[in-house]
């Protein structure tokens, strides 16, 4: 595997010191800009600072399906960012966690104090079948233009292969639904508000077999902006006791999917985390919230065990056993996640760190996951593994 | 579902985007597929295998492979797809996506075919050739082999 350089010695602290989210949905209401505005009105807010104070801007969109093909500075522009930027990111799925990688090191490294990480999408201008063939294209001429794949094909394909080889089953995946569906109807900012039953998720259009229509997020419009700051900065805020943003480990992995080991595990999801891990000084043990990219079912599947919170091959009996509900030994997407809560695809990254923010703040009424240790991890996966972020957050 | 109230939108201009995209290096690859082969590359210096086919060893940054036919391998997983995006609208079937290893060692995606999905099985053995669909574009197909059990 890949080691990377995670002493940190000559970096600087660094802490989320602001989160906003729109709501996700389909937003017919409004265009990218005035979507983004809405994100990140709310995190200047909740830090209490202006656009004057920040330093820098990074903007994440994958924008594929949009009208402007270099929206970035548009969106900077009408959000009040001029001159601050912006660096344009892009790393499809994991776009946001790519927006807060960058950010963070820009003020890990010195090179500003204070910086603002915005992901913005969005899908429901074009329709479906324009959505997935855009979607598809991730490698488009040894998969796409013979094969007509999209990403509910890609999962299925590892959905076929982790049910050959460990016995998941069906009903485990429905029950992933079942849970997120749950806690989205629980989350005013969700797409979607309402829950799902087993029988109902079981018995819904197969998309790509094994994966139906409830097994698979929506095409959702969306934007989450977080805010980092130094620890020098955040003594200057009302931000006395500030969520620290203790790590983010990144992984990576082949372009064609017929270049993997197997279909049964992203290696990415494994190197970003054993970094992240490691990065923190802690262990899977020591999480207390996680907010996992769950794409499609199997895929918060997958990562409960790329992640270590169970055994591989083990992920089906972890839900089965609910210990992925709230009172549960690990509560996972308990604000819906991707596949209730939506997944604007760049806007994801920034949104699990605007709900582990909540979390850590105790903030998140209804959904509030009791806390100890106060430790939480993000975990955004972009396509098939090609990329991974994963984040480690403290208070 | 909750009905997603309307509200006004107006049309963007259309924008057509179609590729020439240049296969001089693998024409190989693209000429074989017509003929029902399906060939990978192997580098001439250091046996690599590639597969898709490249004509660029990143190992050892020559450019100097020869081209071997894929013949037969085993199913390593599939899925059939119900929901098609834009350009695949048109065909009837439902197709069977499904990833095979190679005897060679390398993987191969296709469309697996004569086969009912909920019949097919990881591990079985198939052969691997090549078709050209009724609109012009290149498909590789699997076929299960005879001594597969039903």
């Amino acid at each position: 595997m890949i080691n990377y350089r995670v002493s940190g010695e000559y970096m600087k602290r660094v802490a989320v010191i602001g989160v906003g989210n729109s709501k996700f949905g389909v937003r017919s209401d409004a265009t990218f800009p005035e979507i983004a505005f809405e994100a990140i009105k709310e995190a200047l807010e909740d830090t209490g600072i202006t656009q004057k104070d920040v330093e820098l801007s990074v903007v994440g969109t994958v924008g594929s399906r949009l009208y402007e093909m270099y929206p970035a500075p548009l969106i900077n522009e009408y959000t009040g960012f001029t001159l601050k930027g912006p660096i344009r990111v892009e790393a499809a799925c994991a776009t946001g966690s790519a927006a807060v990688f960058t950010a963070y090191n820009a003020i890990a490294s010195g090179y500003v104090d204070i910086a603002i990480a915005i992901g913005v999408e969005k899908m429901c201008e074009v329709d479906t079948a324009t959505s997935t063939a855009v979607g598809g294209r991730g490698c488009y001429l040894s998969e796409f233009h013979m094969f007509g794949t999209s990403f509910a094909c890609y999962y299925a394909l590892f959905a076929t292969a982790h049910m050959a080889k460990y016995g998941t089953t069906e009903e485990q995946l429905a029950k992933i639904a079942v849970k997120n569906h749950y806690y989205a109807a629980r989350n005013p900012k969700a797409h979607f508000q309402r829950e799902v039953a087993t029988e109902t998720i079981l018995k819904s259009r197969v998309i790509c077999w094994p994966l139906k229509i409830y097994d698979c997020c929506p095409i959702s419009d969306g934007a989450a902006a977080v805010i980092l700051a130094s620890e020098e900065k955040v003594k200057e805020f009302k931000a006395q006791d500030p969520v620290w943003l203790e790590a983010i480990g990144f992984g990576s992995d082949t372009g064609n999917l017929t270049r993997r080991e197997d279909y049964t595990s992203l290696r990415s999801a494994r190197i970003a985390s054993e970094t992240a891990y490691k990065m923190a000084k802690i262990r899977p043990e020591d999480i207390e919230v996680a907010m996992v990219h769950d794409c499609f079912t199997i895929a918060e599947i997958m990562a409960y065990e790329d992640l270590g919170f169970c055994r591989k091959g083990e992920g089906g009996r972890l839900i089965d056993e609910g210990q992925t509900w709230i009172g549960g030994k690990i509560p996972i997407n308990i604000d819906g996640g991707l596949k209730a809560k939506g997944h604007p695809l760049a806007a994801t990254g920034c949104s699990m760190i605007y709900e582990l923010t909540k979390q850590l703040r105790n903030e998140a009424g209804d959904r509030q996951v009791p806390l100890k240790r106060h430790i939480a991890l993000a975990h955004n996966v972009g396509m098939t593994g090609q990329y991974c972020y994963v984040t480690i957050l403290k208070r | 579902m909750s009905k997603t109230p309307e509200y006004p939108a107006m049309k963007s201009r259309t924008l057509t985007l179609t590729h020439d995209i240049p296969i001089s290096k693998t024409k190989t690859y693209w000429e074989g597929l017509k003929e029902g082969n399906v060939h990978a590359t192997k580098c001439k210096k250091c046996g690599e295998i590639y597969y898709p086919p490249q004509v660029d060893c990143p190992h050892c940054l020559t450019s100097d492979v020869e081209w071997i036919q894929l013949l037969e391998g085993t199913l390593e997983t599939f899925t059939q797809a119900y929901l098609k995006p834009q350009g695949f609208t048109h065909y009837e079937h439902d197709y069977i996506i499904a990833i095979v290893k190679a005897a060679e060692g390398v993987k191969v995606m296709g469309w697996l075919e004569d086969i009912d999905v909920k019949v097919a099985k990881v591990g079985m053995s198939v052969k691997i050739t090549a078709k050209t669909m009724p609109d012009g574009f290149p498909a590789i197909v699997f076929k299960p082999r005879s001594q597969n059990k039903p």
